[in-house]
């Protein structure tokens, strides 16, 4: 069975930035595990999330669904319409990663960088 | 025209048996000669449809078998997958709503509307005796054949 390892990291940008790296396949199996310790993060004071997917060879839709629902926690009042969240930003995608995430329209709602600093600082 | 070549693989519906499907692309796919971008899609298709019918087909029946069947006509890739599950039409699940804000849109439908963007054909056929099977046909998968 896929497993996933999830690091945990802390950036000073703008604002606190928690940083979230992901090493694994991101499946049906596997895409609570995200979801949860992104609950964890948020429930203990996170409130930016940069989510490093540089190390996440596969991606299939209950990675999506995991997306949404951390996008969902962290999102407010203001951030409606298709505007792209505030609060979360993906980090170095694959490139099957990044054919999905475009297919499935979530570069819609998310800014996607390939440079660790220029994340952090884009919040 | 190419010669035709069978592959069989046969798993307990579980979520933990993903990988072990994405493996059997991976290894059929690269014996069959398929080039790198029709990988990643056949693996994400499969993956997508495989756990859908164990989600949403055998659901809480922990018996459950996927079968799968992989193989080359010219410079497609074909893949049926079988199961014994209840019979599953996919024409009630909604595309997700891409021009409506994250939060929202509802959650679901991304499977379905994944395997029909990047396969050539997806066919979901009721077999007569009893569960499903999903034919899915991805062309140019396989360089240098037609």
């Amino acid at each position: 069975m896929a497993t996933l390892n999830i690091m945990i990291g802390q950036e000073q940008g703008n604002v606190p930035v928690t940083v979230l790296r992901v090493e694994g396949d991101i499946d049906a199996a596997t895409h609570k595990d995200l979801q949860d310790k992104a609950a964890e993060v948020i429930e203990n004071g996170a409130t930016h999330i940069l989510l490093d997917l540089g190390g996440v060879d596969y991606m299939g839709s209950a990675g999506f669904r995991a997306i949404h629902a951390i996008s969902n926690m962290l999102s407010d009042e203001e951030s409606s319409g298709l505007s792209k969240s505030p609060y979360l930003k993906l980090l170095n995608p694959t490139d099957a990663v990044a054919r999905v995430i475009k297919t499935l329209g979530f570069d819609v709602y998310l800014d996607i960088y390939q440079d660790r600093n220029e994340a952090v600082n884009a919040f | 025209m190419s010669t035709e070549q069978v592959f069989d693989l046969s798993v307990k519906a579980s979520l933990e048996n993903l990988q072990e499907v994405r493996q059997y692309i991976d290894r059929v796919g690269s014996s069959l000669g398929v080039n790198e971008k029709a990988m990643g899609d056949l693996r994400l298709v499969v993956d997508e449809a495989v756990t859908n019918v164990i989600i949403h087909g055998y659901g809480d029946d922990d018996d459950g078998v996927v079968e799968l069947h992989m193989e080359a006509e010219g410079d497609s890739v074909i893949i049926r997958i079988r199961d014994h599950a209840k019979t599953f039409d996919p024409s009630h699940v909604n595309a997700p709503e891409l021009d409506t804000a994250l939060k929202d849109r509802p959650f679901g439908g991304m499977g379905i509307f994944l395997i029909r963007e990047m396969t050539d054909e997806a066919e979901f056929l009721p077999l007569p005796g009893g569960g499903n099977e999903i034919r899915l046909v991805k062309r140019g998968a396989i360089d240098g054949q037609r």
